[in-house]
């Protein structure tokens, strides 16, 4: 972590194009390390089946009963209309990966997540 | 119903014609505690005379896969021959102190959650072997989580063709309805494994979908 202070929270914005250069576990990997430092990343759009696969096994092989029980990953989605406006596709607007001791969904909608951060004694809310 | 056998007597010399015909291995995911194993146990006493596992309240009990050979399920004459593989629960975050309601001691519960992550990464791995999933969602809970996603995003990506089973019917709270409506484009069959209700539905789905 950063000189990260113990009850604040860092959040990681990153955008589409700034995934796009790197490879499927390259992606894995950073959300991961970061992750496991007590970071939340939210990411423009979302990770595919393949990638969420990776990233939930990956995940069970970096938990340490002790120190990171794993994660917790939150979607919102849009609504893409194609076609000359003909169909109608649900896309993931922006993904939040976080370590699961910290988030807490209080109320999730499909166009609005309420979200709660635990840090400790002091608490951080998002929404 | 002649229809459907006959449907049914030609997609099979078509599966053989281009090399589908392979042994069929029907995999049971979900989340944990969500009645995968209840479910297996379920089908293979009523087909095989003996339960496939043991089952328990604690979550992550089924830490490995296992698999039942053989199974032979008949719905209106026609019938589907494969394997069971029970897999563990899939979850993005394990817990030890959540084992330690269920009484067990520190140690224990520290030892089944890494049991359980070892469980997570094995089922995952079997989305590459399985030909045929039984999705088994509890009906009493939110169904909409990252894991039930996942594995579908899965399943469809490499095209598998599966069956959401609404389990836990028998409580009050279960509601079928809710997994229907956030999932419309799948097939949704509402039983309870532990009683054995509607599993004739089941049988039947099965066998149209994974003949």
């Amino acid at each position: 972590m950063d000189s990260k202070e113990s009850n604040a929270l860092k959040m990681d914005f990153l955008s589409s194009d700034a995934l796009k250069t790197r490879t499927g576990m390259e992606k894995i990997s950073m959300i991961v390390d970061k992750v496991k430092d007590g970071d939340l990343v939210v990411i423009e759009g979302g990770l595919t089946p393949e990638e969420e696969a990776n990233l939930i096994e990956t995940t069970m092989r970096e938990i340490d009963v002790e120190n990171f029980m794993g994660i917790d990953i939150f979607t919102l989605e849009t609504n893409k209309t194609s076609f000359f406006g003909l169909s109608k596709k649900k896309t993931i607007g922006i993904t939040i990966i976080g370590p699961a001791n910290v988030m807490k969904a209080v109320k999730k909608k499909s166009n609005f997540l309420s979200m709660i951060a635990n840090l400790g004694d002091s608490g951080a809310s998002l929404h | 119903m002649r229809k459907f056998f006959r449907r049914s007597f030609f997609k099979n010399i078509f599966n053989k014609l281009i090399g589908k015909d392979k042994k069929l291995k029907i995999g049971l995911y979900g989340h944990p505690n969500s009645g995968k194993t209840t479910l297996a146990n379920t089908m293979t006493s009523d087909w095989l005379g003996k339960p496939i596992g043991l089952i328990s309240e604690i979550p992550h009990e089924t830490r490995r896969v296992y698999r039942q050979e053989k199974v032979k399920i008949e719905y209106d004459g026609v019938e589907l021959d494969f394997d069971i593989v029970d897999t563990p629960g899939i979850a993005t975050k394990i817990d030890y102190k959540n084992f330690l309601e269920f009484g067990l001691s520190e140690e224990e519960a520290k030892e089944r959650a890494k049991e359980a992550t070892k469980g997570i990464i094995e089922a995952i791995k079997w989305l590459d072997d399985v030909t045929g999933v039984l999705l088994v969602v509890d009906a009493t809970q939110d169904p909409l989580t990252q894991a039930n996603i996942t594995i579908m995003g899965n399943l469809e990506a490499r095209k598998i063709p599966f069956v959401i089973v609404a389990n836990k019917i028998d409580l009050p709270e279960a509601s079928s309805e809710r997994i229907s409506s956030v999932f419309p484009q799948h097939t949704v069959v509402p039983v309870s494994a532990l009683h054995g209700e509607n599993t004739a539905d089941l049988y039947q789905a099965m066998v149209e979908k994974f003949n």
